[in-house]
């Protein structure tokens, strides 16, 4: 915990203190997401198929929150990596203290092909923030095998491949319809 | 009131650092209490969770964890942002409304990830407490002086405590420490935070706790020897430890009468005595003699999954008679620093 701002008073009766805090916390990752994170270093993108209703989840959580049944190794698939935009957020940052980004950019939810999962909070690259919808047909940007790193997946992340694949960008292939894509967003 | 009984129970194993998320270990443990209470999932009206964010350090945890309940269809459910034991009150209550027969209450945590010291500064005073760092050690340790300045304890008695605490975790498969050095051998040790020795202190553990509830007729039908809750209640003291007589615990008295622990003797007791001067303490407010047989689990110095440590003590008390054979049995959760809050159950075989 850092210590309370220290600087002197001015004249004049304190009427506000500043105290800042911290916390840090450093947990394990568990089995089912270091598997992923070590999938992930070599171009791969796995996720869990519910042997009970074959929903497909990425990363995997070790089970199906559906069916209440507990998923394995065994349920591993290997996932496409590429995927239709099923809905997105232009995020507009406010600068406040941390903030790193300055200019809107976008967080998507990607259905991917074949099998299916959904990639959730997803960064579209190399295409303008307004150009962005609904439909829009995109494939994983990876970074090349030597750059890639695993430091920011966590069990917390909901569909996080950052360290590995830089976003996702269109392939210039016709929209999916809409319709097509009910009930398939985070 | 309406007769309520535990049904059912279940509790992961307490882990130094958890490898598994909490709901992870959530899974199996909501499962083997739904399994033990032989009904069906789909069949519990109502459930109960109790669990902390800052514990885990991420916001909306307590949602993740409904994921090992089975929330689709959407079911009727509600968190505490406190022990499971308090979640189990809640379920109590809303079966008094006699509507539905069946509920579900769990508490989890894992304090692994996190400094509980930091942590649980952040519950006091923001303007006074907090920016020193008053952690619960640093309290309990003031705690425990104004104990033995007053002659209510020795450091020997805490050291007894500690050892047959541990000693007798030595058949709980859920405990973390299951065996302790003899008294002498404790007080050997240099003090941690005078005038508190490591001994004194409960370890650090993750871990969950599930229990189920059923009202009378479905209890009956579904239990051989159901624990029967003949009273719960629970009562609060001033949030600044100054303001308190540390040396008692007036909150664990008040409820320990209105939940009628009195009224009857007490076979077993499954104390929240986090540091070992608060099992004295808490006999004495409960009235509880050399008769009865405190913590046969080992209690919180055995194993302490915060949000899960006191709705585990109702949980051994309930096995202590639907499998141990005790007539009579009182379970005691606490929350906040230096037995702030305080809940007592009484359960009766019969
Ligand atoms: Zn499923």
């Amino acid at each position: 915990m850092s210590a309370a701002d220290t600087a002197p008073a001015e004249d004049g009766p304190v009427t506000m203190m500043d105290y800042f805090m911290q916390l840090e916390y450093h947990e394990l990752l568990c089995p089912v997401v270091r598997r992923y994170a070590s999938q992930l270093l070599e171009g791969r993108l796995v996720g869990h198929k519910c042997p009970s209703c074959g929903l497909v989840y990425v990363p995997p959580r070790g089970y199906c929150p559906i069916c209440v049944v507990e998923t394995t190794d065994a349920d591993e698939i290997v996932l496409a990596d590429k995927g239709t935009v099923t809905n997105y957020t232009v995020v507009t940052p406010v600068q406040y203290y941390g903030q790193e980004e300055t200019e809107p950019f976008v967080r998507a939810s990607i259905l991917l092909d074949g099998e299916g999962g959904m990639m959730n909070l997803q960064d579209i690259v190399d295409v303008p923030v307004d150009d962005v919808h609904v439909g829009m047909r995109v494939e994983a940007v990876w970074k090349p095998p030597g750059e890639r790193n695993v430091d920011e997946i966590s069990n917390r992340s909901w569909g996080s491949a950052e360290g590995c694949i830089d976003g996702w960008r269109p392939t210039g292939d016709p929209d999916v319809p809409a319709e097509q894509l009910r009930d398939k967003a985070f | 009131m309406l007769d309520v009984a535990i049904v059912g129970y279940a509790q992961s194993p307490s882990w130094r650092n958890a490898e598994l998320t909490e709901p992870q270990f959530l899974f199996p443990v909501i499962s083997e209490a739904i399994e033990r209470a032989g009904i069906e999932r789909r069949d519990i009206g109502f459930t109960c969770a109790g669990s902390c964010d800052y514990l885990s350090g991420q916001t909306f945890a307590f949602v993740s964890n409904l994921e090992a309940v089975g929330a689709w269809p959407p079911i009727s459910e509600s968190h505490v942002e406190m022990d499971g034991a308090w979640a189990l009150y809640e379920a109590w209550v809303r079966l008094q409304h006699g509507d539905i027969d069946l509920a579900l209450a769990f508490g989890s945590g894992k304090s692994s990830p996190g400094r509980l010291d930091e942590v649980f500064s952040l519950q006091l005073d923001p303007y006074t407490l907090t920016p020193l760092g008053a952690d619960p050690v640093s309290l309990a340790a003031l705690q425990a002086r104004a104990m033995l300045d007053k002659g209510t304890i020795t450091e020997r008695d805490m050291a007894e405590i500690a050892a047959r605490s541990r000693q007798s975790a030595a058949d709980n498969p859920h405990a973390q420490i299951r065996s302790s050095p003899d008294a002498d051998a404790l007080l050997q040790e240099p003090y941690l935070t005078a005038p508190l020795r490591r001994h004194d202190l409960p370890p650090v553990s993750d871990g969950a706790c599930a229990v189920v509830l059923a009202t009378a007729d479905r209890a009956r039908a579904t239990c051989e020897r159901p624990a029967w809750i003949r009273g719960i209640d629970h009562r609060v003291e001033p949030h600044q430890p100054g303001m308190r007589d540390l040396t008692e615990s007036i909150s664990t008295r008040q409820a320990a009468k209105h939940a009628g622990v009195d009224d009857a003797p007490v076979d077993v007791a499954e104390l929240c005595a986090t540091f070992t001067h608060q099992e004295r303490l808490l006999r004495e407010a409960m009235g509880l003699d050399d008769t009865v047989r405190v913590n046969p689990s080992g209690g919180p110095l055995a194993a302490n999954p915060v949000m899960a440590v006191g709705l585990a003590r109702i949980a051994e008390a309930a096995r202590a008679i639907s499998e141990g054979g005790a007539g009579r049995a009182v379970a005691h959760a606490t929350s906040g620093q230096c037995l702030q809050q305080n809940l007592v159950c009484v359960l009766e075989g019969a």
